[in-house]
């Protein structure tokens, strides 16, 4: 350490006066040079003030080696430097919100949470979630998904209060909320689901199908079977046909293919 | 903001001699006499405000846990049955073999039912959905009376795929 | 805040300076300049009409053509398509039997096959035996599942990997047989 001290000292020139450290550039280390490591973003584009031109796919290649390590450092990037009317949604950049939600290299995730890949070769597909209407670029239209969610009334119901106190609960029946309340509803899952592609408007999908098992499984919670009732149609449920594309895509590794199949025995068991 | 309000409702014929938004006004009123807002399934307008939850239809259990019940329960009888097609004759047991056939017709006419459920629903094709599930249901019955005729007059199909296996 | 920015600052001066009586009519004139900002009247019901009419232009995004095959849905999709064909085989021939018994009656249907050079016998027998047996396995797999077992996504992708495994093993001794 004392070598390199010296050295450093010895090397700056005469004319370096006391002062701070950040002060005088050449007191300050030479940063590392970093080699130019180029990829590919293929990104799709739909502007719609002007409807007619159809949707393409735009390519944009940006120093991977001056950029954030995941897909939304990624597009950030792109709008802040080169494009900046790529339109995208996102916010709290740590996986929890659920905004930046898209489909990258084919697969439905959170941009901020997708590690770029650092191969050069390849280029990087990222697509809005599929099969929804786009608002523009990489925007999908999630008003139907909100509906749906509303309609399985996602709060506790129960006409007995507690004479005083709140709801007691064991922790076994606790537990059985686990891997059920953490639902960020980014409809990655939703939209990975290809009986949702077919009749999204009346299928309900994972995301909704698995807050409506949260709901029938919550001990604390007394309208069970009205919600249950609810389901016992051709549509809202029953065009689930195990497909998994939901758990494998969820980013948050919630497994609503099982709370689906779950809800299918209660039924049956009915 | 107050300024501006005052502004939009007292000044609207002011403005009747400008050029690009009357025009759109106009083209709203005409536009929402027409229907190209009307729902139309699986189209992106939707039913109702944003504000309002989607609506169930009415429950029936037959089109629910009892259809899907059956369904399970079909197919975990097929399992025995078909293992026991490969072991035993089917001219041994021709009882068993036109249980067997029964079996298969009914699996086949749900999985084809599900196919056209999923993909050519009556809501968003009002023709061809209804077209298929007849042509399918009176396709099934030919079926039924088919392998009924084959199994008594003719070997069955259990000795037939034996045979045609083996030729 | 407004007018500053359009350069109306000398024109709401002038408003703040005028006669209170009849100042609504003073400031309805002044500030409003000449070139004219382009205001619309429009009720509040009205926003549903031009959502609804951007929503009309909207375009849907891509689904199966830019989504990564997987075993999820490739097996869900193989199994729909093995079952159909073999239900359609099924269906053919037994309304043809229904409508030409003597035609398609085992005699005739045995020794058409058995005419047929070898090749073509092993090539008919694997196209038989590979969707039938996929569709048996798969089918074990789907009814483990509506009982509650394999749900974990290792669980299903094990049990997807052992049906595609059973299936390459039972072709191949169904084909032999």
């Amino acid at each position: 350490m004392q070598v390199l001290a010296k050295t450093a000292r010895a090397s700056a020139p005469r004319f370096c006066m006391r002062s701070f450290a950040s002060s005088a550039e050449r007191c300050q280390a030479t940063p590392i040079e970093k080699p130019v490591l180029n990829k590919e973003f293929k990104i799709y584009r739909w502007n719609p003030d002007e409807p007619a031109n159809k949707p393409t796919l735009q390519s944009f290649t940006i120093d991977l080696n001056q950029t954030g390590p995941m897909i939304l450092d990624a597009l950030i990037k792109i709008k802040n430097e080169i494009d900046p009317t790529l339109t995208f949604r996102r916010s709290c950049r740590e996986g929890i919100c659920g905004s930046c939600a898209m489909n990258i290299d084919g697969q439905n995730t959170l941009a901020c949470l997708c590690r770029i890949d650092r191969n050069p070769s390849k280029n990087s597909k990222i697509y809005p979630l599929p099969h929804m209407y786009i608002v523009k670029d990489l925007v999908p239209d999630l008003t139907l998904f909100y509906k749906q969610y509303k309609s399985i009334k996602p709060y506790l119901q129960n006409d007995n209060l507690p004479e005083q106190g709140e709801f007691l609960q064991s922790q076994e029946d606790r537990k059985k909320l686990d891997g059920m309340y953490e639902c960020i509803l980014c409809a990655c899952c939703t939209t990975s689901c290809p009986s949702y592609w077919w009749n999204q408007d009346e299928y309900l999908g994972p995301a909704t199908l698995m807050q409506a098992y949260r709901w029938i499984a919550d001990s604390r919670d007394s309208y069970g079977a009205q919600r249950k009732e609810q389901l016992q149609n051709e549509m809202s449920m029953y065009r689930c046909h195990t497909i998994f594309n939901c758990a494998r895509t969820c980013p948050k590794g919630l497994n609503p293919a099982e709370a689906i199949a779950k809800i299918k025995l209660e039924l049956a068991a009915d | 903001m107050a300024s501006s309000v005052i502004l939009r409702s007292t000044l609207p014929r002011t403005f009747t001699s400008a050029t690009g938004r009357n025009s759109l006004r106009f083209a709203l009123q005409v536009r929402a006499a027409s229907s190209t807002t009307q729902y139309v399934p699986g189209g992106p307008i939707l039913k109702g405000t944003v504000n309002d939850p989607t609506e169930f239809p009415p429950p029936s259990r037959t089109h629910g846990s009892y259809h899907w019940a059956f369904e399970r329960l079909l197919a975990a009888s097929l399992v025995p049955m078909t293992a026991a097609a490969f072991v035993t004759s089917g001219s041994s047991y021709p009882v068993f073999d036109g249980l067997l056939g029964l079996s298969l017709v009914m699996h086949s006419h749900i999985g084809f039912d599900s196919m056209v459920v999923d993909y050519v629903h009556k809501r968003k094709f009002p023709v061809l959905g209804p077209i298929l599930t007849w042509t399918l249901r009176s396709a099934t019955v030919g079926v039924l009376v088919g392998v009924y005729q084959f199994n008594t007059n003719d070997i069955g199909l259990t000795e037939l795929i034996a045979k045609v296996w083996t030729a | 805040m407004m007018s500053a920015r359009i350069g109306l600052g000398s024109a709401t001066r002038r408003v703040a300076f005028a006669p209170v009586i009849g100042r609504n009519q003073t400031v309805l004139r002044t500030l409003i300049p000449k070139r004219g900002v382009q205001i619309q009247s429009l009720p509040p019901s009205a926003s549903e009409e031009i959502l609804n009419a951007q929503r009309l232009k909207r375009p849907s995004s891509p689904h199966f053509t830019i989504y990564q095959p997987q075993l999820t849905w490739l097996g869900s999709i193989a199994n729909r398509v093995t079952g159909g064909a073999l239900s359609a085989l099924l269906y053919g021939f037994s309304l043809a039997y229904l409508v030409a018994p003597d035609t398609f009656d085992s005699a005739h249907i045995v020794e058409f096959v058995a005419g047929l050079p070898d090749y073509v016998k092993y090539t008919g027998k694997v196209i038989l035996a590979a969707p039938f047996t996929f569709h048996f396995w798969n089918g074990l797999r789907h009814l483990s599942w509506d009982m509650g077992k394999f749900l974990s996504l290792k669980g299903a992708y094990r049990a997807g990997y052992a049906a595609l495994g059973a299936t390459a093993i039972s072709t191949v001794a169904l084909v032999l047989m």
